[in-house]
Order: structure tokens, then sequence, then C-alpha cells
């Protein structure tokens, strides 16, 4: 059964991952782009906890590692410690609360963005920080806040029918 | 099952990603193969996606045109559902036969370079980078630090290649260098991306030696001491050129000749600049 739920959540990965890349762009009208994998990761990690969350951490920063060139681990430590931190706040979740879902995703697109600004752009000296700031964070923040909000929903109800899932075939065995 | 557990284990990741960084930040040609098999499962995917995406895409544009005419001629609503769906893939072919004319066009001016062209699929997927990916690959000829044209203009440089796919860093990435010359005058600059000056669409031009001809207009190409691209390839046009606070070079902003908005063929020159060194960026 966990083998099948890990396959089920690498066809969501890949699908988020195919979405982002290859239909984003194309939309003329979207200035940014929502960062849906973060969404699927943190979400994952609050609804299910730690080790979920670090392990589906793995999955799609090993995929963005696999798309770009560059330092390779570059995105899964980031989305590793994403998936395990929103795993701490398991403990507050709660089916139907989408404010902390909210609120996570705000920080947690900050914390992305800061960690690409840190690492790929100050130490090469760029220190306009402010224009960064106000031209790519700021717009990817409320993109990914936007989509979270509509899908949060339904990243729970895929959850939820698994879950469901799995218990009605582990009744029928026993 | 406890958080030790869990704790023990993001040690572990965390110490295995550093260290998969550290490495590959000097040399990550052994990646390839792994790279190209995930690629065999993912760019079938990516391309699909890519065409259905195109597809409503372009449905969504015209269905709006397609009511209208509805409501202006119900009797006729058959014959117009009939004749716009011609019309769409009429005018989808009418506006790709545009493009690659263009690209032919451009395939005569460098006709003296080999060349391959190709469809762009997957985009990167923030406003943080401008790297994307196309249809063809080493099978098709495609190797690493090849250089990429597009409407009449250099586009970028091949970082990254497999059996079926290839990532392109745009020259209007941040951190992208091109060695490049006036083409009149043969004076040297370097011609750099950045993300402050993406939006408006220029490049940054510096490096230019104090007394060098360089004018507001000049034609700027890539220079024969460019290690990594072919010399001669028109990259954009030289604009408010002015002299340093150091008094010794100048520097400006360059319009590019691409267009780098709604890429969606390239042709890529299947022919590496012979260089002993190929150290810069």
């Amino acid at each position: 059964m966990k083998f099948k739920r890990a396959v089920i959540n690498l066809g969501l990965i890949i699908i988020a991952f195919t979405i982002q890349n290859c239909v984003f762009p194309l939309i003329p009208f979207l200035s940014a782009s929502p960062n849906l994998l973060l969404i699927l990761t943190f979400s994952f990690g609050f609804i299910e906890g730690q080790r979920a969350g670090m392990w589906y951490g793995v999955l799609a920063g090993l995929l963005l590692d696999l798309f770009y060139s560059g330092p390779f681990g570059f995105y899964t430590l980031f989305y590793i410690y994403v998936g395990y931190i929103n795993g701490i706040c398991t403990q507050y979740y709660y089916e139907d609360y989408i404010t902390l879902p909210l609120i996570l995703s705000v920080l947690n697109e900050l914390a992305y963005n800061m960690y690409i600004y840190v690492f790929r752009f100050l130490i090469r000296g760029r220190l306009n920080f402010l224009y960064f700031f106000r031209h790519l964070m700021i717009p990817e923040i409320i993109f990914t806040v936007v989509t979270t909000l509509l899908l949060y929903r339904l990243i729970l109800f895929i959850n939820r029918k698994l879950k469901e899932f799995e218990s009605r075939r582990d009744t029928t065995i026993v | 099952m406890g958080s030790k557990y869990n704790r023990y284990v993001l040690v572990i990741l965390t110490i295995f990603c550093v260290v998969l960084i550290g490495v590959t930040s000097f040399s990550d040609g052994w990646l390839t193969p792994l790279r190209t098999g995930v690629g065999y499962v993912l760019i079938p995917i990516q391309t699909g996606v890519n065409k259905v995406g195109v597809m409503i895409y372009d449905e969504l544009a015209d269905y709006t045109k397609l009511k209208t005419a509805l409501d202006e001629n119900r009797r006729l609503k058959e014959e117009i559902d009939r004749l716009t769906e011609e019309n769409n893939r009429l005018s989808a072919e009418q506006f790709e036969l545009q493009r690659l004319r263009e690209l032919y066009e451009l395939d005569q001016e460098y006709m003296q370079y080999e060349k391959t062209a190709a469809r762009v699929i997957a985009n990167d997927s923030g406003d943080w980078f401008q790297v994307f990916r196309v249809d063809k690959g080493s099978a098709d000829g495609v190797s690493v630090g090849n250089n990429v044209m597009a409407g009449g203009g250099l586009v970028g440089i091949v970082t990254d290649v497999g059996a079926h796919y290839a990532t392109i860093r745009s020259i209007i990435d941040d951190s992208s260098r091109v060695g490049a010359m006036a083409i009149q005058s043969g004076d040297t600059c370097i011609v750099g991306g950045d993300l402050t000056l993406y939006v408006e669409g220029r490049l940054r031009i510096s490096n230019i030696q104090k007394g060098a001809d360089v004018k507001d207009g000049d034609r700027i190409v890539t220079s024969n001491i460019s290690s990594k691209f072919l010399p001669g390839i028109l990259i954009g046009y030289a604009t408010d050129i002015t002299l340093d606070n150091n008094q010794l070079t100048s520097s400006g902003y360059l319009i590019p000749a691409a267009q780098f908005h709604n890429l969606q063929e390239v042709l890529i020159i299947t022919e590496v600049k012979e260089d002993g060194n190929s150290s810069d960026d």
C-alpha cells in the first residue's frame, strides 16, 4: 500500500512540475508563476508530518536538480527542510483550518526566494535586494498564496481519498 | 517512528546534499547519464503537456471570436463552426510558416554553420533564471557549448544535453557573459545579462576600453576571442554608452536582436568553438 501511495505522490509531483514548466509560461497575463512543487511539499509536510514531508521534499528537489544544470543538490537541500520544518506544524493541523497553511505558504515562498537570492545572486555581488524583492519575490509570493488557497483543498481531498482507499483495503483483507 | 529517527535522516540527507553540491560545483559531467535517463521519462510527458497546453490556449483565444460570430449568424452556425475550425488550423499553420520562414532567412544569413531547428518545450519555473529546454538532444548532434539563435540574433548557449533534450541558458540570464565586439570597429566588450534590466528587455555592455569606437546603435556581434561563442553572430544593438567612473572603461546597454518572450522555435548551431581554453563563462 505504501508503495502505491508513493507512486501516486510521485505522479502528482511530476504533473505539478510539468504544469509549472510547460503550461504556466504559456499564459500571457501571468507575470509570475506560482510554485506548485513548493505548495505540494509543504502541504504534505503539514498534513502528514515530518517524515513524509521530508521524503516528499527529496523527490521534488531531485526532480528540480535533475532538470537544471548547476550544483546538484541545491534544490533538494532546500525542499528537504521545507518538508521537515513544515512537518513540525503538523501538531496544529486541523482539517478545515486554512489560515495556518496560508501563513506557511507566505513564509515558505519567502524562504525559497531568499535562498535563491542569497546563494545564487548575492554571492555574485548583486546587492540591490529591494529590486529583486519588489519585482520577483512579491509577485511570486502573491501568486503562490492564491494558488495555495485553491489547491490546498484539493490536496486535502486527494489525501483523504488515498486514506479511505487504504483503510477500505485493509478491512477487506481482515 | 519518533522524532529522533527523523532528525537522524534529516542530518544524513543534509550531509548528502552538501557533499553533492560541493562535488558538482567543480564537475558535474558524471551526472549526465542520470539526467539523460530521467529525460527519457520526462521529455515525452513535457512535450505532450506542452502540445496540449498550446492547443488549449489557441482554442481559448479563438473561442471569444467564435462567440461573436455565433451571435451575428445563428443561422450559419454550423457553417461558421466548420469554417472556424478550418481557419484555426490554417492560421496556426500560417503563423508556423511565418516563423519557419524567418528561421530559414536566418539560416541563409549564417550559412557557414551547421544548424538544427528545435522547439521550446519547457521554461524555467520561476523568474529568477532564464533557462529553457528544447526537444533536440545529443541524438540530433547537439552538444554542450552549442550556440543557439532565433529571430536574427544570439539567444543562448546549451548548458546541458541528454539524448532527446537540451537545456539552454539564454543570454538574458543574470549569470550569462558573452565576449562581444562592435562590428565596424572590432573593439571588444562583454555583454552580460542582468535580472534588473530583463523587464526592460535590455542587457548590459561592459569593459569597453577607453577611446574605443562604440557608439549608440552599433551592431554588436560575438567576438573572435570569445572561447564559447562562434564569431560574427549578431547579438543586438548598443545604446546609452557612457564613460565609467574609473575613467578607463565605458559601459552601456544592449537591445537584443532576438525576441525572448514567446520563444517557440530556435536554431542550434551544432558546432562547438574549437578552443583550447574554455574556462570563462
